[in-house]
């Protein structure tokens, strides 16, 4: 390195002058609050502006132009997208963009309910695995088995016990997916029971359902808010297959997975009737995704660089 | 080594019998009396208890699971309530295509993702990085009928390079074999390929900040050598670990790509089984994938000795 500082003052010989550092450190400028955090990870405003876009349109579906999404008219079978119909209709007679505007509904309220459940269920298995030694191995030998039945799968064959419902649905893909979510709660669980800070609340007495409550459980939140998102949108895909292959949600309420399944037969003809349920569901599942990277970026800043 | 792989696949044992508890629990629990519907509905209620002793099934639950997985384990998956056919011999005759398009996507995914990945860590950061990480998020989040309908209706219906649906067994020459299945392979390895081309660029970061990538820099070897042989060989098992990982999405993936492109495989099966609620055909198909689910996987953990010769057991 050459120090390019002109030196005047002569200079006793040993001394050894410190390059001048040039301002290579830029100011940072602090971004603070909720709008700062959303300057800071776009991707979270992009995907959480989208998922709330969705949520109000399942929500206000009613009010959005939409007709009965039922109501069958025969003599308007399968027409083209156009003023009256702005998503054509179906082979019953069906206005797409209504029951595609309510499809929503189901899609998001399965996606956030397992979502939700799958976490829950999955911290209360990872944190007694974590913690009970001698359930541990019994539990993880169980979800190892569990584990190795692909996930769709597992939910169809649970869906083929019972009546297809909405209900029925989230059940069947919460218990897939809670192997998942318990082996990852268990792996953070093991690796938080090692930190210093845990030892320190042990030596002070502290009994053990208060350090998980004060110093495991806050722990784990981070992570699973990450996997609850991926979790969400791997339901929501899960759920449209389930219905699509005629195992999910009953053909009298309206899924973007129904939807797609009775426009099969006429896609080639008449693809604008697939092609609006898959197009919002692939934007719900991407502004999902978009969601848990940001998040993921956001929460665990070591992981951000790598992935 | 050889006690190591004898340990390995002994642990799959295990995993196994919890799978198979649970598919057997699955038709312990499935709704009809299969006594009553194989005795017909003239049968009197002495008949169905007659045929229901035959059939063991007023034993207790552990004795028929047992009775059941002696069963299974010579080969016998029962009968199909429908078709009355063993389920067996269903299996084996709709399992060609799926697996041919199952193997299919699997080289092409490793063929396209891997590479892609590989590019992505080497230009980390540029736009070239940037564009390959977007595609891989969309690919990831585009369900597969979503992508098989998009590539069906441009490849197949406009530009009609590709057949729209359709299955030629490999028997018949491998051109039109490929021909056929090359659209529902594309359709069914995005999220594969998104998921890999993730994994393999994540891994290679790590690995090019090594002190010997450096001294491979240093040494003057040429950018291809370093980036492929020091940096993917090294970054290799965790790219494998996922790529075994992956074959449940295949799995699932197989199901509806198959019905989207009208290939007579599994899916198929599936599907006609589940509208008919045909549990001995669902719960051979479970067992048989989730099987095939645990041998991949068990494959995968042998490969890690071939791939790093670092790890021995």
């Amino acid at each position: 390195m050459s120090v390019s500082t002109t030196i005047t003052v002569p200079v006793p010989p040993g001394l050894v002058i410190a390059p001048q550092l040039p301002d290579l450190l830029l100011p940072v400028k602090v971004r603070r609050g909720v709008t700062g955090f959303l300057r800071n990870h776009p991707t979270v405003a992009i995907g959480g502006g989208l998922l709330l876009c969705l949520v109000l349109i399942g929500i206000f579906a009613p009010y959005l132009w939409t007709l009965d999404p039922t109501a069958l008219a025969p003599a308007k079978r399968t027409r083209a997208p156009s003023a009256d119909f702005w998503f054509g209709t179906d082979a019953l007679g069906r206005d797409v963009y209504s029951r595609v505007l309510y499809g929503a509904r189901v899609s998001l309220t399965v996606g956030l309910s397992v979502a939700a459940l799958a976490s829950l269920a999955g911290l209360a298995i990872g944190l007694v695995s974590g913690f009970v030694r001698w359930a541990d191995g019994i539990l993880m030998r169980f979800m190892d088995g569990l584990m190795s039945i692909p996930p769709i799968l597992f939910a169809v064959a649970l869906m083929a016990l019972t009546r297809g419902s909405v209900g029925n649905v989230i059940m069947a893909i919460t218990i897939a997916e809670i192997p998942r979510v318990s082996r990852l709660v268990r792996g953070v669980v093991l690796s938080l029971r090692e930190q210093p800070y845990v030892d320190a609340a042990v030596t002070c007495g502290t009994r053990t359902p208060m350090i998980i409550l004060r110093h495991i459980l806050p722990n784990t939140l981070a992570p699973m808010l990450v996997q609850a998102t991926y979790l969400c949108a791997s339901a929501m895909i899960v759920e449209s297959i389930l219905s699509f292959i005629g195992a999910g949600t009953p053909p009298t309420i309206p899924s973007w997975g129904n939807i797609m399944a009775e426009g099969r037969a006429l896609w080639q003809v008449k693809p604008f009737i697939v092609f609006f349920p898959a197009a919002f569901l692939s934007v719900t599942v991407l502004a999902v995704n978009l969601l848990g990277d940001g998040l993921r970026d956001a929460l665990d800043p070591r992981m951000a660089k790598s992935l | 080594m050889v006690s190591y792989i004898l340990r390995r696949v002994l642990s799959t044992v295990p995993v196994m019998a919890i799978v198979a508890l649970f598919v057997f629990s699955l038709l312990y629990i499935a709704p009809g009396d299969p006594a009553a519907i194989i005795a017909g509905d003239q049968a009197s209620p002495d008949d169905i208890e007659r045929i229901r002793q035959g059939l063991g099934l007023d034993r207790p639950f552990l004795v028929q699971f047992g009775s059941w997985l002696w069963r299974i384990l010579h080969g016998d998956l029962g009968t199909s309530i429908f078709t009355n056919l063993p389920v067996s011999s269903l299996i084996a005759q709709r399992i060609e295509p799926t697996l041919s398009l199952m193997l299919l996507t699997l080289v092409l995914t490793i063929v396209v993702a891997v590479p892609l990945g590989v590019l992505a860590a080497w230009k980390a950061g540029s736009w070239v990085d940037r564009t390959i990480m977007a595609f891989a998020v969309f690919a990831f989040s585009l369900p597969v009928f979503v992508v098989a309908y998009v590539l069906a209706f441009v490849f197949a219906l406009q530009f009609e390079w590709l057949p729209v649906q359709g299955y030629t067994p490999l028997a018949e020459g491998f051109w039109p074999w490929l021909h056929n299945l090359i659209l529902p392979a594309i359709a069914l390895g995005s999220v594969y390929i998104a998921l890999i081309a993730r994994i393999t660029r994540a891994s290679m970061l790590e690995v090019l900040q090594q002190d010997y990538i450096r001294t491979a820099r240093a040494k003057g070897l040429d950018q291809r050598s370093i980036l492929f042989v020091h940096a993917l060989k090294n970054a290799a098992v965790p790219i494998i670990t996922v790529i075994g990982i992956g074959v449940a999405l295949l799995i699932g993936g197989a199901v509806v790509t198959e019905s989207v492109f009208a290939i007579p495989g599994l899916g198929r099966l599936t599907i006609d089984a589940i509208l008919r609620r045909d549990y001995p055909v669902i719960q051979g198909i479970v067992l048989m994938f989730s099987f095939l689910y645990v041998l991949v996987n068990l494959i995968v953990d042998l490969t890690y000795t071939l791939v790093d010769p670092r790890i021995r057991y």
